[in-house]
């Protein structure tokens, strides 16, 4: 290895990805995606237009209502129309939940019989229809108890659990986006600083001269990695500061981890600059290789845990799991290294850098193809 | 006689199935250059990878006494070994000045920045005219001193082996004698070999060794004078074939048996035709059927007075006057950057005019509706002929006359005849890709002329196209010019290729520098052998 070589490469990339505005992606990416995705992914539902129709006019009725248009997860009102009227506009996507009190609700349950109410709620997109239903539920039931604590028990409800969301949106979502973020833009500048020389010619520059295969990839990763090293930083800057995300764990550990995952990225990058020759190929299979399981196993939409099949051995195949399971932990939880998991999903990411880039190397030809 | 300082032998390239060079062997010793000549596709780049380590091979190459089989095994060689492959500027980071170029390259061939040294990058700064550019970016040099940026570069680290892969192509002449000086002086001093290919047969005769590359073979080698020899028995004035084994070019015929006719004396492209007839290849003649069509041609076809392109603050034409008649070849002439296509692009629409008048087959042109009217009449062809790569021959010249509305009844005996006239017949059920460059280059000109245009443009369509396609090419233009009557305006890099226009106008730097006919231009340069020269001296002269 000789450090002068490497010196000399590293310099002249620096300069190109100052001259070049380059460097502007190298931040504005991962900033931008954080924000487009924080803001933009929304599970919880607040302000669902309710309407509810009361035949049954008693003060448990009225005090039920009431709770409702308190709620911030409703926007309630009385409908003072029939109930194919209110029926048509859920219809027309007017209204979301229609809830129907009938008549004599309060004296039955009073008399220990069971009360009904009829809810309606607009399915049209499945997971907020099975979101509003569960709050509908939790919200009677809510009622219910405070209202009359004694009527309570004969209203049964057996998903209250879900309701009662301890989590915003924003901690489940931000930190899940660290291990789609930091897989993408690292592998991505990587993947162009290789394959740019690829594909303007320049690459014979390393082909015709002695420099060594090593002292090239040393100084075209090296940037690379110093470079995103900045971005963890950031991004953790945005997670606590604009999305107010709490960070209960260790930041050296949640550091360490991040750098792990960089090296990662670049080893895929890597790879792919290695089976690409133009830098529009390389940024269109980088993307399809990182996002897509960046996406689907960060825990953001669904739990680990509740996959099967297939998606259990590909979920682990990729390191994004391993990752967003210490990020989780750095932020909510707070474990860090007194949990075995933590420690053994921290040595499965060195393994995973150290053979994706032994492996990018090893394929890694000092020669025209 | 001591050993030869580089070996050869018998090396073979592949890609997949196609054989790119075949079992080449060559020497050379040190002080030497080696010269490949050929066209695009014939082996040359392939073997000079091959040579520098950078490309695998089957066969072996001796260097010095280390022999290697592989660009691994060429590895401990590399620090005595330059390479500048084909392109310009190819090897240069457009952000990075010429003073920047020059640290990067020393440092990565890890030079001290000892006293021989820094006196050694003067001298090369100097050679090459860059010593006052040195903070200018290398992107914004012009075409000719990027490449003499890439060799300076690449002599940086005095290479014993010095390998350049078509260094002056597409390079104003200027430039290119400058180049040919350094390289004469650095290998002179420095006992280097170098390998040098070329797509210019004039540069030939600055070379000690030619070697003579057609479709992946080495056909001929020996100094030019000896290969001169060779085929000066076969070369006469250009007279009808009286029989076979006989070829007859634009300027030239070429026989195998002795035709009654005066001698004329050869230069290198003879070997190409001449070789062809040994290996038994006929090469008729090239005829061409009227037009259908007896639409009137305007004898003034195109005028433009003062045709101007800008991009940003860089004028791309400045001011270019032009003139074009029907039944005349023009020739617009000029190196890499000198602004033909760009001129070509506004007669065509596909720049806007930034200042000038246009005026086109009698029309003047403001608007692009001016402009729709004159599409039936007007032939073009794009410098990486527009074709489409997915359907095959006869499924694209369908497509083109459909946009130009041809009924099929006239369209299918059309393509036929010109199918069989142009002489790519047997190729219409293959895709552009298979073809061969010179077929390429005549469908995409039958795909032009299709719809029987009274005016052609043609920008850089020999390009890198072989000797025997080219002489070819020009003889198929010379007929369309006399039986269809046509005016043709077509650009070329190929200062050589003037003897064929009737008229030529240089471009440098987007200015017009030159316009009359070829023969006026070499009366007014006696003491120029070539075209070649006559124009290197109106360069010389015409300082801009």
């Amino acid at each position: 290895m000789n450090w002068g070589v490497v010196r000399a490469y590293m310099r002249k990339e620096i300069l190109e990805l100052l001259r070049s505005k380059m460097i502007i992606i190298v931040y504005i990416l991962p900033t931008f995606i954080i924000i487009l995705f924080g803001y933009g992914i929304r599970l919880e539902v607040t302000h669902a237009r309710t309407l509810i129709i009361d035949h049954d006019q008693s003060k448990l009725s009225r005090d039920l209502t009431e709770r409702f248009m308190h709620s911030r997860y409703f926007d309630a009102r009385l409908f003072r129309g029939t109930e194919q009227e209110a029926l048509h506009r859920i219809k027309q996507a007017k209204t979301e939940i229609l809830l129907i009190i009938p008549q004599g609700f309060e004296r039955r349950l009073l008399h220990g019989l069971r009360g009904e109410i009829a809810a309606f709620v607009d399915g049209a997109f499945p997971i907020r229809g099975e979101t509003m239903s569960n709050y509908v539920k939790g919200e009677i039931f809510h009622a219910a108890q405070s209202v009359a604590p004694d009527l309570a028990p004969r209203i049964t409800l057996d998903n209250r659990n879900l309701f009662n969301q301890a989590m915003r949106d924003e901690d489940a979502i931000v930190p899940g986006l660290f291990g789609l973020i930091l897989l993408v833009a690292p592998a991505i500048l990587s993947a162009l600083l290789i394959v740019k020389e690829k594909e303007e010619g320049t690459i014979f520059n390393f082909y015709a001269s002695p420099v060594r295969k090593s002292e090239f990839l040393l100084a075209k990763l090296t940037p690379a990695f110093l470079l995103h090293s900045l971005n963890i930083l950031i991004l953790f800057l945005w997670a606590t500061w604009l999305f107010q995300v709490p960070f209960r764990g260790s930041f050296t550990l949640y550091w360490l981890a991040s750098e792990l995952y960089i090296l990662i990225s670049l080893g895929i990058g890597l790879l792919v600059s290695i089976v690409t020759r133009t830098q529009i190929v390389a940024i269109v299979l980088t993307v399809i290789i990182t996002i897509i399981p960046g996406f689907l196993y960060s825990g953001m939409l669904m739990p680990i845990s509740s996959m099967s099949g297939e998606s259990v051995i590909e979920a682990h195949i990729y390191p994004v799991m391993y990752y967003n399971h210490i990020v989780y932990d750095a932020f909510l939880i707070g474990q860090g290294l007194d949990a075995p998991k933590i420690r053994l999903y921290l040595l499965i990411l060195t393994l995973y850098a150290a053979a994706i880039l032994a492996l990018g190397s090893a394929l890694m030809k000092k020669e025209l193809r | 006689m001591s050993p030869a300082a580089l070996r050869v032998e018998k090396v073979t390239v592949r890609y997949g199935n196609t054989v790119a060079i075949e079992e080449a062997s060559l020497e050379a010793d040190r002080g030497e250059i080696i010269g490949l000549i050929g066209a695009d596709g014939a082996g040359k780049s392939s073997l000079l990878h091959a040579i520098a380590g950078v490309g695998r091979f089957q066969g072996e190459i001796l260097f010095e006494g280390h022999a290697y089989h592989s660009p691994k095994e060429a590895e401990p060689l590399k620090p005595h070994i330059g390479l500048m492959p084909q392109g310009i500027g190819l090897v240069l980071y457009r952000n990075l000045t010429v003073g920047e170029h020059l640290d990067f390259f020393a440092d990565i061939r890890n030079l001290k920045r000892n006293e021989a040294f820094l006196s050694y990058r003067e001298r090369l700064l100097e050679m090459a005219g860059l010593a006052p550019f040195t903070d200018r970016p290398a992107g914004k040099l012009s075409g000719g001193m990027m490449q003499k940026l890439s060799l300076i570069c690449t002599l940086l680290h005095r290479p014993k082996l010095l390998i350049l892969d078509e260094p002056t192509t597409g390079v104003d002449p200027l430039s290119r004698l400058e180049l040919w000086e350094i390289l004469d002086n650095i290998r002179r001093e420095e006992g280097t070999v170098a390998l040098i290919s070329t797509a210019y047969m004039q540069e030939a005769a600055r070379m000690d060794r030619i070697h003579l590359f057609d479709s992946g073979r080495i056909i001929a080698r020996g100094t030019a004078e000896a290969l001169l020899a060779g085929v000066r028995n076969y070369s006469y004035e250009p007279v009808p074939c009286p029989s076979e084994r006989c070829i007859q070019t634009g300027h030239y015929t070429y026989a195998l048996d002795p035709i009654d006719a005066p001698k004329k004396e050869p230069t290198l492209e003879a070997l190409f035709f001449v070789h062809a007839l040994q290996e038994g290849r006929r090469i008729p003649p090239i005829e061409v059927s009227p037009r259908e069509s007896d639409e009137a041609i305007p004898s003034l076809v195109m005028e433009a007075r003062g045709l101007t392109k800008r991009f940003g603050s860089f004028v791309a034409d400045d001011h270019i006057d032009m003139r074009l008649q029907s039944g005349e070849i023009l020739g617009l002439l000029g190196a890499n950057g000198a602004g033909k296509t760009t001129f070509i692009k506004m007669l065509l629409g596909l720049y806007p005019i930034d200042g000038g008048e246009l005026t086109l087959l009698g029309r003047p042109i403001r608007s692009a509706e001016d402009r729709r009217h004159l599409k039936s009449r007007i032939g073009y062809v794009s410098q990486h002929f527009a074709l489409y790569k997915d359907m095959t021959v006869r499924e694209n010249l369908l497509y083109f006359a459909q946009m130009h509305r041809l009924p099929l009844t006239r369209a299918l005996p059309r393509i036929q005849r010109l199918a069989e006239e142009l002489g790519f017949a047997p190729y219409m059920e293959a895709l552009p890709s298979e073809l061969p460059l010179g077929i390429n280059q005549r469908f995409s000109l039958a795909a032009a002329i299709l719809h029987e245009p009274v005016v052609l443009f043609l920008d850089e369509p020999t390009s890198g196209v072989d000797a025997i396609a080219r002489s070819q090419f020009w003889q198929l233009l010379q007929r369309l010019k006399e039986v269809w009557g046509i005016a043709i305006l077509i650009t070329t890099h190929y200062m050589s290729e003037a003897e064929y226009c009737d008229r030529v106008v240089l471009l440098k730097q987007g200015r017009k520098i030159a316009d009359d006919t070829p023969q006026h231009l070499m009366a007014r340069y006696p003491e120029a052998k070539s075209f070649e020269e006559a124009f290197l001296q109106l360069y010389k002269e015409k300082v801009i």
